[in-house]
């Protein structure tokens, strides 16, 4: 898995202790499952803008970005080609 | 005459049958299909064998199924409980266990998850699924709600049931203790339904969705007030704020209703609620907490021709007070004047009326004091009391709320809130009580003992620290406490952080000071975990 992907799986468990209970897959979708809420995104979009200066659209907030980890992670990675943006 | 919940459908049914009345996803239902089909399930209900005031438990998302659900218990005669789909089977068992519902409407994922609540509820005898397969449970009878709606049994349901009847529970939280439920009788629910409909104007034409929820007074009471003026309610469960924009747009909604963090969320900077313009948006109104200013600027530049309505009020009393829109101008941090057919005054410690300018707690009196509290008589003559001010001859012929809020009201009868006389918590939108966070923490291995707090938080108006002290010689790792919170709670429950510490500062008599562990959690200056 990728840096960033490490760092946003680290940032998941960290943020949304539900995350912690078994074993996180990559694939998990973490907003049908609960771990993360309305207000969790809110903080997963602060934490992508700090971390990796990727500023989120109100149109990107889509369940096809934001659903798992492996989601998160493809989503900032393209954002970074489009935009030359880097940590 | 209507004077049973349901009765706000009926009439509505009676008088446009057609008219829209419910709306979900795809799902569109109209007055008279609703009619129906909780007539269906209402004799379902009583063909299981409920009888006048029994409970059922419905614990369900937000639904078509839900709505059903409400209005077929109450055509049955029997007091509806929503439980809030967000609750873990730690807090359902315990509100089974203090309203003893004699059946449950829910999911099949629900019901897996609370099987051992369930199978431990012996007074439940019966358990409603709105999912297609079925399940089976050892000692309880399962029913299909799919397949009941399914029946074309139409015949109108009779129960004897009258207004002062109990309608429904619901539960909430105080400073301490577990989860209360909250009597309301029909006529209370009725009351609360002419009373905001009235101040907010709600018309057949409106379109009003459906955010809060039904667990909560202030959701529950903007269903009814649908029903009752034929209106459409359409149902919303969203992770995304543009989910909602997208849905004030498509439906076309008139009037949204919210909580502090909710409008946080949609007055962020990237929201597209910025970009869009919002004509048939009539109407929001905010309550459980005060909005924050810069978000009510925000909102106010981006709906320029939609009212703001901020409320106050809690469940044990409904809706207390409303700052009326043109006042919002000249009061922007007021919480208003007291809500039609009802009196709000502030009372000092002598139990006399505070003059303007002065601190006092506010009382409400009207026809929304709720019954009090299910099976706690000790807590509901706390909270409803006869009325201080009224003559001797009169004093016992009626109960006035005691808020706990300390208010004070200016010269023209305008509220502003100055805090609460105890240490409850309110988080995005929710009242919780230190205790239940408590308990969780105290059940964790090697905690000897444990606090919870509540300190400022922009987003969720107070955001829930755990203070933990390890057992001696035992070491304690924040990050596991959180992971065990998290499996026990709601998110909107859980800490947001873990502080261990070696001691809890205490009081004269041996209980946790709150005062002295909040100034030492924010004065510190520690950092989020």
């Amino acid at each position: 898995m990728s840096e960033t992907g490490k760092k946003i799986r680290e940032f998941v468990i960290s943020r949304f202790p539900l995350a912690k209970q078994g074993r996180l897959d990559d694939e998990q979708d973490l907003l049908q499952s609960g771990i993360i809420d309305s207000l969790g995104i809110l903080e997963v979009v602060n934490y992508l803008s700090e971390e990796f200066s990727v500023v989120v659209s109100d149109e990107e907030l889509l369940p096809e970005n934001f659903s798992s980890i492996s989601k998160l992670t493809s989503f900032t990675e393209r954002k970074w080609q489009i935009t030359g943006a880097s940590d | 005459m209507e004077y049973l919940t349901h009765h706000l459908l009926e009439a509505s049914a009676s008088k446009d049958p057609s008219k829209e009345a419910l709306v979900h996803g795809e799902q569109r239902l109209s007055y008279a299909d609703l009619d129906a089909l909780s007539t269906r399930l209402a004799h379902a209900l009583i063909d299981a064998g409920l009888r006048r005031m029994d409970r059922v438990g419905i614990y369900l998302e937000k639904s078509v199924d839900q709505v059903i659900s409400f209005l077929a218990v109450s055509k049955a005669g029997g007091v509806f409980v929503p439980i809030n789909h967000l609750l873990f089977p730690e807090q359902v068992g315990h509100i089974l266990q203090d309203c003893r519902p004699q059946a449950i409407v829910t999911s099949n994922a629900h019901l897996e998850s609370c099987r051992q609540v369930l199978d431990d509820n012996a007074d439940l005898g019966v358990v409603f699924t709105a999912t297609e397969s079925a399940v089976s449970l050892e000692n309880k009878q399962v029913l299909n709600v799919k397949e009941i709606l399914a029946r074309e049994n139409d015949e109108p349901v009779h129960t004897r049931a009258i207004s002062n009847d109990l309608g429904a529970i619901l539960y909430t939280s105080g400073s301490t203790g577990r989860p209360k439920g909250v009597m309301l009788s029909h006529a209370n629910l009725i009351a609360g339904s002419r009373i905001a409909s009235t101040y907010l104007n709600i018309h057949a034409a409106d379109r009003i969705v459906s955010i809060v929820p039904f667990s909560f007074d202030y959701g529950l009471n903007q269903l009814l007030t649908g029903l009752e003026h034929g209106a459409t309610v359409v149902l919303l469960n969203f992770h995304f704020p543009n989910e909602v924009v997208n849905c004030l747009i498509r439906e076309k909604i008139t009037g949204l209703a919210g909580v502090p963090s909710f409008w946080s969320l949609l007055a962020q900077p990237s929201s597209s609620l910025h970009r869009h313009e919002f004509p048939d948006l009539r109407y929001i109104t905010n309550t459980g907490g005060a909005m924050p200013q810069p978000v009510l600027a925000k909102l106010r530049e981006s709906l320029p021709t939609t009212d703001v309505v901020l409320m106050y009020g809690l469940t044990e009393a409904f809706r207390s007070t409303y700052l009326p829109p043109q006042e919002l101008d000249r009061r922007p941090t007021s919480m208003g004047r007291a809500i039609p057919d009802t009196e709000i005054f502030v009372i000092n410690e002598d139990g006399t009326l505070c003059e303007p300018g002065e601190v006092g707690e506010l009382i409400h009196r009207g026809p929304t004091v709720s019954l009090g509290y299910w099976g706690n008589a000790e807590a509901t003559n706390r909270v409803l009391r006869s009325n201080p001010l009224a003559p001797p001859e009169l004093r016992d012929t009626e109960r006035v709320c005691y808020s706990g809020d300390l208010v004070e009201m200016d010269e023209d009868g305008f509220l502003y809130f100055r805090g609460r006389r105890d240490s409850a918590i309110k988080s995005a939108g929710y009242r919780i009580s230190a205790t239940e966070i408590e308990s969780v923490l105290s059940s964790i291995e090697h905690v000897r003992e444990a606090a919870a707090i509540g300190i400022p938080d922009d987003v969720l108006g107070q955001a829930i620290v755990g203070i933990v002290v390890a057992q001696d010689g035992e070491t304690l790792d924040p990050g596991e406490v959180l992971g065990f919170c998290a499996s026990k709670m709601p998110r909107y429950m859980t800490p947001r952080r873990i502080e261990i510490v070696s001691d809890l500062p205490k009081t004269a008599h041996g209980k946790i000071d709150y005062q002295s562990l909040r100034s030492r959690i924010t004065g510190a200056g520690v950092s989020p975990a």
